[in-house]
């Protein structure tokens, strides 16, 4: 009889994780829409030349993933910036990046896009801060972060 | 046809005559009586060992039973809690541990104006010291700053990489916003 309870409840212990899996595994695949879209960095400085930049971006509403990053329009800084490989698929990311060189952009210049998968059909918000931005000098330099959401996909 | 007939086993007379029985009986008769009461103590004792046998294999059998139950539940609950589950790629921590101490501007963080001042360092320093050997004077001296974050005997863009991706680690500024 004892054994009998025993082989039961072993049975249950290995039914239950796997029917509760697959519930959940079809709750996902009820889950709503996913859809893909850039957003696009903008540092103005002004009259002064930016060599370097760091900023942070996270969601402020909404739930994002961060798939991407890209460099920006000018040449100074058209390679990918550096960032933590952890942000990708997280919704908060740093994102810093300079040039040494001399030919630097001024006034308003986009300076990275963020590729993002937005979950859900809520608009998501976004907090950017900038945390520096430099001149040639390594003088840091006031300057203005903004952001555009791109086209969705 | 008779004479065939008797070679055949079954008509062999098979019977023992009551002499041998009686001759066998006092050739393996033993020697002494065995009490009744040592029979029945040793009919005991194996019945006792028996039984205990019985119990403890089936003891065995039950508690066998109830450990791969018990396993079994521990192994489904570690697969429910998605122990397998990676996380995403990581600069090395020990590295990233020894860029984070180095703030280049001595300013109490490490941001990428640390990295970018490096790199103004080091261009500075290959462009004084080009005719000179690999192991010129500006990049001992910028060793001596401790500013080999890797530790291979150079100064280089390595160094400044490596400064520039502890600026931009998640785990840094948690919260900052």
């Amino acid at each position: 009889m004892k054994e009998i309870t025993a082989i039961i409840l072993m049975s249950i212990s290995i039914i239950v994780p796997v029917l509760a899996q697959q519930s959940e595994q079809d709750i996902t695949t009820v889950q709503p829409r996913v859809r893909f879209a850039p957003l696009y960095i903008y540092l103005d400085s002004g009259n002064k030349s930016l060599a370097a930049y760091q900023f942070e971006l996270k969601a402020a509403a909404g739930q994002i993933k961060i798939v991407g990053v890209e460099g920006g329009q000018h040449k100074a800084f058209k390679e990918a910036p550096y960032y933590d490989p952890a942000a990708l698929a997280n919704d908060r990311i740093i994102i810093a990046a300079f040039n040494t060189g001399s030919e630097l952009p001024k006034g308003r210049t986009r300076i990275a896009t963020i590729h993002l998968q937005i979950i859900g059909d809520a608009e998501p918000d976004y907090e950017l801060k900038l945390t520096v931005a430099a001149d040639a000098d390594a003088k840091e330099i006031p300057a203005k972060i903004s952001f555009e959401k791109g086209e969705r996909k | 046809m008779t004479e065939k007939k008797g070679h055949f086993d079954e008509d062999l007379e098979l019977r023992v005559s009551p002499k041998l029985s009686e001759d066998l009986n006092a050739l393996f008769k033993p020697q002494f009586s065995v009490p009744p009461e040592l029979d029945r103590a040793i009919m005991d004792r194996a019945n006792q060992r028996l039984v205990q046998r019985h119990w403890r294999h089936r003891i065995f059998h039950h508690i066998s039973i109830w450990r791969i139950a018990a396993a079994a539940a521990v192994i489904i609950f570690a697969f429910s809690l998605n122990l397998t589950q990676k996380h995403g790629p990581s600069t090395s921590r020990t590295v990233l541990v020894k860029a984070q101490a180095v703030d280049i501007d001595r300013n109490g963080r490490v941001d990428i104006l640390d990295a970018f001042k490096l790199a103004r360092l080091i261009e500075s320093a290959e462009s004084t010291d080009k005719s000179l050997s690999p192991v010129s004077s500006t990049e001992q001296a910028l060793r001596k700053q401790g500013w080999d974050i890797n530790g291979d005997g150079l100064v280089d863009r390595n160094d400044v990489d490596l400064v520039a991706l502890s600026a931009v680690r998640l785990d840094k500024n948690k919260g900052v916003l």
